[in-house]
């Protein structure tokens, strides 16, 4: 069973070489369903919750990736009763990592969350705690999971997170996730963005600068590409704008508005974006590959964020998410293969933005349950 | 390198090295949540990976033992970073590390700590490493030539090291073997706008709209030479709408009644930018237009958006829209 950091995208298609069947070896099932098995996805969903089969061991590092996508789909399946809400808040929270100190924080590490127990030890005799590697991602994944469950997120630690993240802002703009080192790219903005916005507090970051990397990113082609010259692409494009509208730079439904002026070129991306759609009714990442169940989400919630969503062929769209659903349950990437945590998250909150019944609401720019419009918030 | 103990899967504990070293099991708390089914060898691994880990031992068996984690959790940054600290400590040769990267590539082609790790050894070998890293990233493609993954970091080897030279040629070489390879592209978009040899985007442009068009006419409905037409004006509007070469093929390809979505989508922008048009485009759209009942809308710019709905039928919704807000372009 395949799957990948949340924000790996459509980079490629990872093979389990542990002996897993290959997909292409399972024989055909039977003929779509024509609706969505929301029972078959909770069910599905549940199991994870309980227990992760061992194929998900290469994910190891990301386990708090995991635990999002599986809390947050079963929210989105109206089934959170599911969960043991403390007991997950709890599990959470034992991933921060804590300074001893105020002055610790200028030391140049980032006191987020860790993303496993790989690296994360008990502090020594003295109160050390080495080894931090806490990692943006992991913080944005934990943070939401901590909303998800309905934690109040004022009375963690915020200002260690927010003060330590500035070290890993780059003098471009861009973030690394890690004060080790590790790439740049615009997933790490969206991560720091969704952190802030999500803690209401953009003192962890400098916006100014990170929209200035953002634009860079915008290719020849209206789309954006993960890092500037790179080539457009349908996660990048996502990270691009749900930054700049967490962010504040751009309003909510532009496409509404009358203004002939962005700070991006919004007729390229909307053209762009409404190109995505292919032939099949699925979504592709980039001009002329395959459709895959996520970019459903990735494309759609832009559109979406733009006030465009209304503009594309839903009903194709629905078919074609219905050819990726799994009588496993969950959603394969193409259709017929094996389901994986990844795409079928990314199937719920692509079926959330259909307004799917029996879905719950989506916050597009945050990738997760829109706790404003359940009055939650 | 030859495979070690560690690499043939061997459990640690029965390896006579490792006898000193007591493993370190993760802590996940009372009460975790997602826990996950390791297998014996992974678990292993781990806790004895912890174990180092914690004692901070550079060592070669921590060498090894940063590869047999790897082999079963390639996403591990922190495994990967370890791994650097060791080779620091131990002035590994790099250019063995970078046949140990070699190695795991192939499997690991979609790796973002593999590559980071790549770029890692590239910086510290310096230029003396360009020609055989452009070299490495062109056998990937070979084998993917989509690979996001290494055209990042063949965009990082050109500007951190050089060797644009070749790279506007290899481009061609990629397109030849498949013109709808968008990676290739862009990577020529990427070459035509930075490569210190060239002189910049609008020295390049005439050439670049020449192989462009070229491109159109053998298969319109190319998606790629059309946004790489638009996109080398990026800013100069004006310059596009009054390229006839643009313009004509547009005509050209709606002319032959077959493939012309894309012209149609490119004459409605060129109209909306400004383009004046002359009795050929319009005869070239009306003789697309087959109803009897209903006649065409005067305007060129209403008339394709009304085409369009109907002939890209996935996007209708969009072309009315698009109708409904003219003139503002894409």
């Amino acid at each position: 069973m395949a799957t990948r950091d949340p924000l790996d995208f459509d980079v490629g298609v990872e093979v389990d070489e542990e002996g897993t069947p290959s997909p292409s070896s399972i024989s055909p099932p039977s003929s779509p369903l024509s609706y969505l098995d929301r029972d078959r996805h909770v069910a599905f969903f549940e199991m994870l919750y309980d227990l992760m089969p061992y194929h998900y061991q290469s994910q190891e590092i990301n386990r708090l990736t995991l635990a999002f996508f599986t809390i947050s789909g079963l929210h989105l399946l109206q089934a959170l009763d599911r969960v043991d809400k403390d007991r997950v808040a709890n599990w959470v929270l034992s991933f921060q990592a804590l300074p001893r100190s105020r002055a610790e924080l200028k030391n140049g590490q980032f006191y987020g969350f860790h993303g496993s127990r790989t690296s994360q030890f008990h502090p020594d005799e003295n109160g050390v705690s080495v080894h931090n590697a806490g990692h943006l991602a992991s913080t944005y994944c934990a943070l939401a999971i901590l909303k998800t469950v309905g934690f109040n997120l004022l009375t963690i630690d915020k200002e260690s997170i927010l003060i330590s993240m500035r070290n890993l802002q780059q003098p471009d703009g861009s973030f690394m996730p890690v004060h080790v080192g590790a790439e740049t790219d615009l997933r790490f903005v969206y991560c720091a963005a969704a952190i802030c916005f999500m803690l209401e507090d953009w003192s962890g970051m400098d916006r100014e600068k990170a929209k200035d990397y953002i634009l860079n990113c915008q290719s020849y082609d209206g789309g954006f590409g993960l890092m500037p010259g790179l080539e457009s692409h349908g996660g990048g494009t996502y990270c691009a704008v749900a930054s700049l509208r967490l962010m504040g730079y751009i309003e909510d439904d532009l496409l509404s508005k009358n203004a002939t002026s962005f700070i991006v070129n919004v007729p390229l991306l909307l053209d762009w974006c409404m190109q995505r759609q292919a032939i099949d009714g699925g979504f592709q990442g980039r001009a002329n590959k395959y459709s895959d169940t996520c970019y459903a989400f990735w494309v759609g919630a832009v559109l979406k964020i733009l006030g465009g969503y209304k503009l594309i062929d839903k009903i194709a769209l629905r078919r074609f998410l219905l050819s990726c659903q799994s009588e496993f349950g969950g959603f394969s990437k193409y259709p017929r293969e094996l389901p994986d945590l990844y795409h079928s998250y990314y199937g719920f909150t692509a079926f959330s933005l259909l307004e799917e019944p029996g879905l719950n609401p989506l916050c597009a720019e945050l990738g997760m349950i829109d706790l404003a419009a359940l009055g939650i918030l | 390198m030859e495979s070690s103990e560690e690499d043939r899967g061997e459990p640690l504990s029965r390896m006579a090295e490792w006898r000193d070293v007591t493993p370190l099991p993760q802590d996940d708390g009372p009460n975790p949540v997602v826990p996950i089914a390791y297998k014996e060898e992974f678990r292993e691994t781990m806790d004895y990976f912890r174990a180092i880990y914690k004692a901070d031992e550079r060592s070669p068996r921590a060498l090894r033992l940063t590869q047999r984690a790897i082999h079963l959790n390639h996403g591990n940054y922190t495994v990967w970073h370890f791994r650097r600290l060791v080779l620091e400590a131990l002035n590994t040769d790099l250019d063995e590390e970078l046949d140990f990267i070699q190695r795991i590539a192939s499997s690991n082609s979609k790796n973002y700590q593999l590559w980071h790790h790549r770029r890692w050894v590239i910086e510290r070998l310096g230029s003396n490493a360009r020609a055989k890293e452009l070299h490495l990233i062109k056998n990937i493609l070979s084998l993917d030539a989509k690979n996001y993954h290494a055209w990042s970091h063949r965009q990082w080897v050109l500007q951190a090291l050089g060797g644009w030279e070749d790279e506007l040629d290899y481009c061609q070489q990629l397109l030849e073997q498949d013109i709808f390879n968008n990676s290739a592209w862009n990577q020529k978009y990427f070459v035509v706008t930075r490569s210190p040899f060239l002189g910049g985007l609008t020295a390049m442009r005439a050439s670049e709209v020449r192989y462009s068009v070229e491109a159109v006419v053998a298969n319109p409905n190319n998606e790629c030479p059309w946004r790489y037409l638009r996109g080398l004006y990026k800013d100069d509007i004006e310059s596009l709408v009054n390229n006839r070469e643009i313009s004509s093929v547009c005509s050209k390809v709606i002319n032959t009644k077959n493939n012309y979505i894309f012209a149609l989508k490119m004459l409605l922008d060129l109209l909306c930018y400004g383009f004046q048009p002359c009795q050929e485009f319009r005869d070239a759209v009306v003789a697309l237009w087959t109803s009897d009942t209903h006649p065409l809308d005067p305007d060129l710019a209403t008339a394709i958006c009304d085409i369009l709905e109907h002939v890209d039928s996935l996007r209708a919704s969009y072309w009315i829209w698009r109708k409904n807000k003219l003139p503002v372009a894409a």
